[in-house]
C-alpha cells in the first residue's frame, strides 16, 4: 500500500470538512493508505501575504515539523507524498517557505546554520507536496474516451481502486463549471489538471470566459478592500451567469478559497449555485453519483459525511 | 536621495469610492485592457522571432543597469559632441528650473509636449504654466487628459478610461472657448480631426518642444523616440528648442542592444510588431541641414531612481513601460486608473510610486491595490517580479508599524495560536461558540475586527460544527475501539 499524507488547509479543517473527507475517502478507494498528521493547522499563507512574516513563518514552521517523518519510522522509506487540497497553500508552501524560515531564523538572531537547516527542512517538505488534482492526474492514463481508466501499472492506484468511474450511463456528460485558483495557475502551472480529472470522472468542464482573471479573493486584500473584491467577484459571476445559460450544474474548484469568495458574494445576493471542492467532485463522480440531486446536496451540506444525516 | 511625486489629491477611500461608482468608465477600462492584452497574446503568438527578441533585450536592460552611471557618462560625452546639452536633475524642482531658465533666455511663451511620463512625475506643465508659460499636450489621448484636467490613467493609453461621448463633449467645449468649430460627430476620425486641426496650430506657434524618451543609447549618444501619432517628430523638430527629460533608467549600452528593444514596447504594450514612428534623435540642426531645433538639451532624470541600484528592487528600473502589466490586472480593470492617485498605475505603479515617492506617499498602494494574482508577472516582457515587490512592499509597511494597532495585534494573536497544534484547535472551538452572535439563517453575516471586511460584502458558512481534526479523530477512535 502506498501511504500519502493529507495536508487539508486551515479552510477546509474549519469551514469545509467535507472536502477532506472527501478526499479521504476519493485516495483510499485508489489503495491509499491516507495519514493525517494532528500537528497540521495553517501553511502561514494569510499572514505573509498581508506582510506579517514572522508570524507566516512561525506557522510554517510548524506545518514543517507536522509532516517530517518521525524518528521512528524507517529511514531507509522515502518520505511519503504529502497531497493538499488547495493549489495556493501548496504554492506557498513550494515557491516561498523555504525562502521564508530560512530568512525569519536569521532575523530571529539563529546562526546560519541553523537557519540553512530550516530551509533544507522546508525544501523537504516542498519537493513533497502536490495539490490534490495533479496527484490525481498523475495517477490515471486516459482511456480511449478518456474516460474509466485506472492507474498506470506499479502506479499507487493500481491495487484495484475503481478509478474513475463517471457519472452514469448517460450519453452527454453533465456540464460542470472549472475554475482555477491564480496561484494554482500560475505559481503551479496546473492549468490542465483539474480539466482532465474533471473529465476523467465523467462530465465536462467548461471553463469561464476571462477565465485567468482573479476571482477577487485575495487573502488579506480581500478584507481589506470588501468593495473592489466584491465587484472582482461579480465580473466573474457575471462569466458564471453565462455558463450557467449554456447548462452547468455547478462550479468546481481546487481552491476553497474562491469558492467561498463567489459562493458568499452569490450568497449575498440571494442567489443559489452549488460550489464543490473538486474532492467533492470526483467523490460523488468515484460513487456514480455525480448528478444534479446529488451535487445540490453535497454542496448545501456543511457536515463532515453528508450522508449520515 | 529619495525622490518626489506630485500628492495624491484625494484620499483613498475616496478615490477608490469615486471608481467604483462610476460604471462607465469601468466598462471602457475592461474593455480596453483587455482588447491590448489580446492583442498582446496574438502578436507574440504569430510572431516567431519575437520570443527570442524578448529574451535578449531582457538581459540587455539588466546588462545596463549594472553599469548605469558609465554608460550615462559616454552618452553625455557623446550627445555633447554634438553639439547638445546634458544635465542631470536630481528631483522635480531642478528640472523645472533648468526648463525655466532656458525658456527665459530663449524668450519662449509657448510649450508643445510629447507623451512622457516622466514630465507627469515632476509635474513639469504645473511648473510651467505657474511660470506663465502656455503649454499643449499633442498626443491625443494626453490632449483629452490635458482638457479634462486629470491625470492619465493608463501609462500607454492615457485616456482609455473616457467614452467618445465625453471626448466630444471635451471637445465641444474647446472649441467654445476658441471660437472655432466643434467636431462634426463623435465618430473616432472626426474627433480626430479636430484635435489634428487645433494641435496643427499649437505645433507652429511653438517655441519650445518637451519630450520624454523611450531610450538612450550611450554608444552613439541617441535619444530614442516611440510614437503612434507623429506628434513626437513635429515636438521634437518644430520649435526652435528641444528639451527632452529622461529618466536615467532609459539607458541601454549599444545600438544591438537597442535592436532588440526597440519593439518590445509595441509587442507587449498594444500588439503591433513596431509603433508606428521611430524617432532616433543626436542633437540639434546641424549646418547645412534644413530642420530641426537649434538648441536640444537632455535632461538626465534621477528622481529616486539611482537609490535603488544594488537594492532587491533594481529590476524595476528595467520597466519598458508598456502596459502589459495594467492589461492583465483584475484590480486595474474594476477601478481603473484615475484611483491609483498617482501617474503610475497598475502594478507598476503600486511598486514604482512608493519606491520613488517614499512609501509614506502611497501607503495603501501594496495592500490595496493588488490581489497577488500574479497576472503582472507573467505579462511583464522585462520579467520584473513586481509581486515579490509588492509583498516586500507590504512587510516593510508592516516592520515600520505603518498598519493600525488593532490589525498588528490580530495577526500577532494568530501567528503565536496557529503556530501550535492545541492553539489551533482551541480557537476553532473558541470561534465556533462565539460566532454564534453574528449567525442568520445558517450563515455567518457579520464578524468583528479584520474578518468583518468579509462580510461586509460576502457571507460565509458557519464554521462547520465538526473539524476535520475532529472528524479524524472520531473515526480513528471508532476504528481503533470496534
Ligand atoms: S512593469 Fe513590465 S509589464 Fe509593467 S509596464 Fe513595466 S515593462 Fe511593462
Amino acid at each position: 500500500m502506498v501511504r500519502a499524507q493529507l495536508f487539508v488547509t486551515c479552510m477546509v479543517d474549519l469551514f469545509r470538512p467535507r472536502a477532506g473527507v472527501a478526499a479521504v475517502q476519493v485516495l483510499e478507494r485508489r489503495g491509499v493508505e491516507v495519514e493525517f498528521p494532528g500537528g497540521q493547522s495553517c501553511c502561514g499563507q494569510f499572514a505573509y501575504n498581508a506582510g506579517h512574516h514572522r508570524e507566516a513563518a512561525a506557522m510554517g514552521r510548524q506545518l514543517v515539523r507536522a509532516f517530517e517523518p518521525s524518528d521512528a519510522a524507517s529511514p531507509s522509506a522515502d518520505p511519503p507524498t504529502v497531497i493538499a487540497l488547495s493549489g495556493s497553500c501548496a504554492a506557498m508552501i513550494k515557491h516561498e517557505m523555504p525562502d521564508l524560515l530560512e530568512r525569519d531564523a536569521l532575523q530571529r538572531g539563529r546562526t546560519p546554520a541553523t537557519a540553512a537547516r530550516w530551509r533544507r527542512r522546508a525544501e523537504a517538505l516542498a519537493d513533497r507536496v502536490v495539490e490534490l488534482s495533479e496527484w490525481l492526474d498523475r495517477q490515471a492514463v486516459p482511456g480511449p474516451e478518456g474516460v474509466g481508466t485506472r492507474a498506470e501499472s506499479g502506479g499507487p492506484a493500481s491495487s484495484g481502486g475503481p478509478g474513475y468511474a463517471g457519472a452514469s450511463g448517460s450519453s452527454t456528460p453533465l456540464k460542470v463549471a472549472s475554475h482555477t485558483g491564480c496561484h494554482m495557475r500560475r505559481l503551479l502551472g496546473a492549468t490542465e489538471a483539474p480539466l482532465s480529472v474533471l473529465r476523467r470522472a465523467g462530465v465536462e468542464p467548461v471553463e469561464l470566459d476571462d477565465a485567468e482573471q482573479c476571482c477577487g479573493f485575495g487573502g488579506s486584500f480581500g478584507l481589506l478592500e470588501p468593495d473592489i473584491s466584491a465587484a472582482m467577484a461579480d465580473a466573474k459571476l457575471a462569466n458564471l451567469a453565462t455558463a450557467r445559460g449554456d447548462g452547468v450544474t455547478c462550479l468546481v474548484s481546487a481552491d476553497l478559497g474562491c469558492l467561498m469568495q463567489l459562493g458568499g458574494r452569490l450568497d449575498r445576493q440571494g442567489d443559489a449555485f452549488p460550489m464543490l471542492h473538486l474532492a467533492e467532485a470526483v467523490d460523488l463522480a468515484d460513487r456514480h453519483r455525480l448528478t444534479p440531486a446529488d451535487i445540490e446536496r453535497t454542496a448545501r451540506s456543511q457536515e463532515a459525511d453528508p450522508d449520515a444525516r | 536621495m529619495p525622490g518626489e511625486l506630485p500628492p495624491a489629491g484625494a484620499t483613498w477611500p475616496e478615490r477608490r469610492r469615486r471608481a467604483l461608482a462610476d460604471p462607465a468608465m469601468r466598462a471602457a477600462v475592461a474593455k480596453s485592457t483587455r482588447s491590448l492584452a489580446v492583442k498582446k497574446e496574438a502578436v507574440f503568438a504569430t510572431y516567431p522571432a519575437a520570443e527570442a527578441m524578448r529574451k535578449r533585450a531582457v538581459i540587455a536592460r539588466r546588462g545596463s543597469l549594472a553599469r548605469v552611471d558609465a554608460l550615462l557618462d559616454e552618452l553625455t560625452r557623446r550627445v555633447e559632441a554634438r553639439g547638445g546639452h546634458v544635465v542631470r536633475a536630481a528631483g522635480p524642482a531642478d528640472v523645472g528650473r533648468y526648463v525655466l531658465d532656458v525658456a527665459r533666455r530663449r524668450g519662449v511663451q509657448r510649450v508643445v509636449k510629447s507623451k512622457s511620463m516622466a514630465t507627469e512625475e515632476i509635474a513639469l506643465n504645473e511648473q510651467l504654466e505657474n511660470a506663465g508659460l502656455h503649454v499643449r499636450e499633442t498626443d491625443l489621448g494626453e490632449y483629452i487628459i490635458q482638457l479634462a484636467g486629470e491625470r492619465p490613467a493608463h501609462i500607454l493609453v492615457p485616456a482609455s478610461h473616457k467614452t467618445r461621448q465625453q471626448v466630444r463633449a471635451l471637445f465641444d467645449e474647446e472649441a467654445a472657448a476658441c471660437a472655432v468649430d466643434p467636431p462634426v460627430g463623435d465618430a473616432t476620425p472626426e474627433l480626430t480631426a479636430f484635435a489634428r486641426r487645433q494641435l496643427r496650430a499649437d505645433f507652429l506657434a511653438a517655441d519650445m518642444g518637451i519630450s520624454g524618451g523611450n531610450f538612450l543609447v550611450a554608444e552613439t549618444g541617441t535619444l530614442v523616440l516611440i510614437t503612434n501619432e507623429g506628434n513626437g517628430r513635429m515636438t521634437t523638430s518644430l520649435p526652435r528648442v528641444h528639451i527632452a527629460v529622461v529618466g536615467i533608467d532609459k539607458i541601454v549600452a549599444t545600438w544591438a542592444d537597442l535592436a532588440d528593444l526597440l519593439q518590445q514596447p509595441a509587442l507587449s504594450g498594444t500588439g503591433q510588431r513596431l509603433s508606428t514612428y521611430t524617432t532616433f534623435i543626436t542633437g540639434p540642426r546641424r549646418e547645412g541641414e534644413l530642420d530641426g531645433p537649434e538648441e536640444f538639451h537632455l535632461v538626465l532624470l534621477d528622481n529616486g531612481r539611482h537609490e535603488l541600484l544594488g537594492t532587491e528592487f533594481v529590476d524595476i528600473l528595467a520597466c519598458i513601460r508598456c502596459g502589459a502589466c495594467l492589461n492583465v490586472c483584475p484590480v486595474f480593470r474594476t477601478i481603473g486608473g484615475q484611483a491609483y492617485g498617482t501617474m503610475y498605475s497598475g502594478p507598476i505603479g503600486v511598486v514604482l510610486t512608493p519606491l520613488l515617492g517614499g512609501l509614506e506617499r502611497a501607503p495603501e498602494l501594496p495592500k490595496s491595490a493588488c490581489a497577488l494574482c500574479y497576472a503582472c508577472a507573467d505579462a511583464c516582457p522585462m520579467e520584473i517580479d513586481l509581486p515579490r515587490h509588492i509583498l516586500a512592499l507590504r512587510r516593510t509597511e508592516v516592520e515600520r508599524g505603518m498598519e493600525p494597532w488593532s490589525d498588528r495585534l490580530t495577526f500577532e494573536l494568530w501567528g503565536r495560536f496557529w503556530a501550535n497544534p492545541a492553539g489551533f484547535r482551541f480557537t476553532g472551538r473558541i470561534a465556533r461558540l462565539g460566532q454564534r452572535v453574528y449567525v442568520r439563517d445558517g450563515r455567518l453575516k457579520g464578524a468583528p475586527g479584520l474578518v468583518g471586511g468579509w462580510t461586509a460584502t460576502r457571507n460565509a458558512p458557519p464554521l462547520a460544527r465538526e473539524s476535520f481534526h475532529e472528524w479524524w479523530a472520531r473515526r480513528r477512535a471508532s476504528r481503533t475501539g470496534s
